[in-house]
């Protein structure tokens, strides 16, 4: 089973680095890793996707990540209702494009985001099993591009419990301390 | 003059920050990227002692050591590159000894970050995996706070060392300088102090139906001060205690429920206490693997309380019963109340009847024409009344020194434990020299270690150190050679190892030296090495082939023990 991990860090140089030498250090693999801001100034946000089935090994990084300095809080999603989404990039010949493909880029999920000179870029939301299916339906034709984005990760509902624990972690703590000195 | 109203170079505000953390010593070595916090230390002398050393790695290694006898912060300094570079093994060997540490070390100018400088190494991000945390500092502004940020890290919860990396360019800018004095809050820092109230009664409860409980005792103790709590708990309930080798004087050797050290190089009636067990409580350590042998195997019929501040070390190689987050000594306050006094008298007798086998075996009592590095150590002890801080290094010394050397306070061991670094004696005991102890120190190292860094003995000179080294001497790296022996089939590759005179080193780098090549002359010589004030050298010239038992060979069962040779001599004179 797949581990799915909501992390918040410190939005600073070299975070990154820190997470992922934290998981190649105790030798996990990583599926997919995706960074992005949030709302909140200084947070960023991570969406792990780890490939390690050991319940007891999951546990011990999500511990260790918490340990990181950087990092605020780790919700791990991975046996809680979740949304897990991705995006994709596709560039293909129009001029190639099937009946199926056809199909596929009239549906809801799909943008064209360019159509010219016999090229048509579009862009896909959806789950993984969604996204697979599309990429294999791709691959019956000539692609010129494709690009995934890995897996963003959010909980399903509204639970306590699986909100991160932000309240004292307020950046502004921070600013305060470095006006102080200006 | 109000300091604070000062324009301070971001130089200045280094040994103000250092000043205002109540540092007093700082070990470093300086070189072109730290230059400006070198010359600015000029106004800082009053405050703060440097020590000059050989070698980067020696400035951790004494911020280490000074950390581990004083229970304070200590502070390493180098240049950037090459000075930064050689701070590595320090680092990643306080950090597995959970040793709060800050380093402090130049970086070329921030213009010139990335562009392969001369002497530009990313030491920040070099020791990510092998510290608690690091800081490159790119604006002044930030400089006091993440000094003061530094050092919290590096002593809250589970201690570790932390880096400081400062471009020049930042020494040399200056500001309006207000130190921040709000107390620092870590966002990513959560520390649990307390147990809650479950986890208590759950422990309680076993504690209170355990037959056959042992305390497995380790450095976290130590770092909690946590050792009157210990004692409480082991004899309310009368449990017997096993410590590792960092948790060596967390309680008095010569208490009655003291057994002894667990794991690799423990006692037999220790080890196999452990594995009968019905009960574990862990207190601060982490079942490294020297300590359980085989974790398939470890003590398979007891329930497991382990109470540990690093949550990420609960469940980590052993399953527990009961993990109880948070301060040993916050949480052992709120456990101990609640426990009913037992005896466990059957328990106690079984372990003592396993002691006595384990006491017959021993090779200190030996009348042998060659001396025994056990013998060294053994008489060091008697001779100093244990009233010693002890800096072993890494090896058969080491592993004899924990058997044979008995502590009866916290903090009198200093050994790199968890990383095995060779080497850290010598520098490790110039840093204890400046905690201010008033016991002697005594630097127990072997003939290869002392060779790595031998360097050091000029800084225990310039520095005159009050520390006293006993080299053991067997002509081999001692313990790879025990192994080659003992799974290699005797071939001694590349561990033969030739020594320099230690007593024309010690006369060149000028201190007094000694040479003790039979039993009868260690009393006289440790009395005349007492008298002598500052560093002095005495080797002693032991038996090459010894041996350290008992032994669990790596990976079998803690109970698999090849055990002290039985000596005819010994059995003789009981008969």
């Amino acid at each position: 089973m797949k581990q799915t991990l909501i992390v918040f860090v410190r939005d600073e140089p070299g975070v990154l680095n820190r997470v992922s030498s934290l998981i190649r250090k105790r030798n996990f693999n990583i599926e997919s890793l995706i960074a992005g801001r949030t709302d909140k100034n200084g947070i960023t946000r991570l969406t792990i996707v780890l490939n390690e089935p050991d319940k007891t090994k999951q546990k011990i990084v999500v511990n260790n990540l918490k340990k990181l300095i950087d990092v605020y809080d780790v919700v791990d999603a991975t046996e809680i209702d979740c949304h897990i989404r991705e995006y994709l990039l596709v560039k293909i010949r129009s001029s190639e494009v099937t009946e199926k493909i056809k199909v596929l880029i009239d549906s809801d999920n799909c943008k064209v985001l360019e159509k010219k000179d016999d090229v048509l870029i579009t862009e896909f939301s959806g789950n993984a099993e969604t996204i697979r299916k599309i990429i294999n339906e791709m691959k019956t034709i000539n692609i010129l591009e494709l690009m995934c984005s890995g897996k963003m990760a959010m909980v399903s509902g509204f639970n306590e419990e699986h909100q991160p624990e932000l309240i004292q972690t307020d950046p502004d703590i921070y600013s305060q301390i470095s006006t102080d000195l200006n | 003059m109000d300091r604070k109203k000062n324009e301070l170079t971001g130089a200045e505000i280094i040994w103000e920050c250092l000043a205002r953390e109540g540092v007093d010593v700082v070990f470093g070595y300086p070189g072109g990227a730290i230059l400006p916090a070198y010359d600015a230390l000029n106004k800082y002398t009053d405050k703060i002692h440097h020590v000059l050393v050989r070698h980067e790695q020696g400035a951790t290694h004494m911020a280490d050591g000074y950390a581990r006898a004083s229970g304070k912060v200590g502070v390493a300094m180098a240049t950037s590159g090459p000075g930064a570079a050689n701070m590595v093994t320090g680092i990643a060997t306080a950090m597995m000894d959970s040793i709060p540490i800050v380093c402090i070390t130049g970086q070329v100018p921030r213009a010139a970050i990335g562009s392969d400088a001369f002497q530009e190494t990313d030491i920040a991000g070099a020791v990510i995996p092998v510290s608690k945390h690091s800081y490159l500092v790119m604006d002044i502004n930030d400089l006091a706070n993440t000094i003061k940020e530094a050092f919290a890290v590096a002593r809250s919860g589970r201690p570790g060392p932390v880096l400081v990396d400062i471009p020049k360019d930042i020494q040399t800018q200056s500001i309006n300088f207000i130190y921040p004095e709000a107390p620092i809050v870590i966002p990513g820092n959560n520390i649990i102090k307390k147990a809650n109230i479950n986890d208590l009664e759950e422990a309680r409860d076993l504690i209170y139906n355990a037959e056959r409980p042992v305390i497995l005792a380790g450095h976290g103790i130590l770092l909690s001060g946590a050792s009157e709590e210990v004692i409480n708990l082991a004899e309310t309930a009368n449990i017997p205690i096993a410590w590792t080798l960092l948790g060596s004087g967390a309680i008095p050797s010569s208490h009655p429920l003291n057994m002894g050290m667990m794991g690799m190089h423990g006692e037999f009636a220790v080890n196999n206490a452990i594995q009968k067990a019905d009960l574990l409580i862990a207190c601060g350590m982490r079942f490294d693997d020297r300590v359980t042998g085989n974790v398939k195997t470890y003590s398979p019929d007891s329930k497991k309380i382990h109470i540990e501040i690093d949550p990420a070390e609960i469940n980590k190689n052993v399953r527990v019963d009961v993990g109880i987050f948070g301060d040993l000594k916050t949480v052992l306050k709120q456990l101990n109340p609640l426990l009913r006094q037992k005896s466990n008298q059957n328990w106690l007798k079984d372990i003592t009847v396993w002691r006595s086998e384990s006491l017959e075996r021993d090779i200190i009592n030996l009348q042998t024409d060659t001396l025994y590095g056990a013998q060294v150590i053994y008489d060091l002890w008697k001779e100093t009344k244990g009233n010693a801080i002890v800096v072993s290094d890494v090896g058969q010394h080491q592993m004899l020194e924990a058997q044979y050397f008995q502590h009866e306070e916290p903090n009198t061991l200093l050994t790199s434990g968890g990383l095995g670094t060779m080497g850290f004696s010598l520098p490790a005991a110039i840093g204890a020299s400046f905690s201010k102890t008033e016991k002697e120190i005594w630097v127990i190292v072997g003939d290869g270690s002392i060779q790595m860094t031998i360097t050091e003995l000029a800084t225990a000179v310039q520095e005159q150190a009050n520390i006293k080294i006993a080299i053991i001497n067997n002509g081999y790296l001692g313990m790879v050679r025990q192994w080659q022996q003992l799974f290699y089939d005797a071939r001694y590759k590349e561990t033969p190892i030739s020594s320099p005179d230690y007593l024309k080193i010690a006369e060149a780098y000028g201190l007094e030296g000694f040479r003790v090549k039979k039993r009868n002359e260690i009393s006289e010589t440790v009395y005349k090495v007492q008298k002598i004030k500052g560093p002095v050298l005495v080797e002693f010239v032991v038996e090459q082939h010894d041996m350290v038992y008992p032994m669990v060979p790596a990976g079998a069962d803690l109970h698999e023990m090849i055990n002290r040779p039985v000596h005819d001599q010994f059995q003789e004179s009981e008969m």
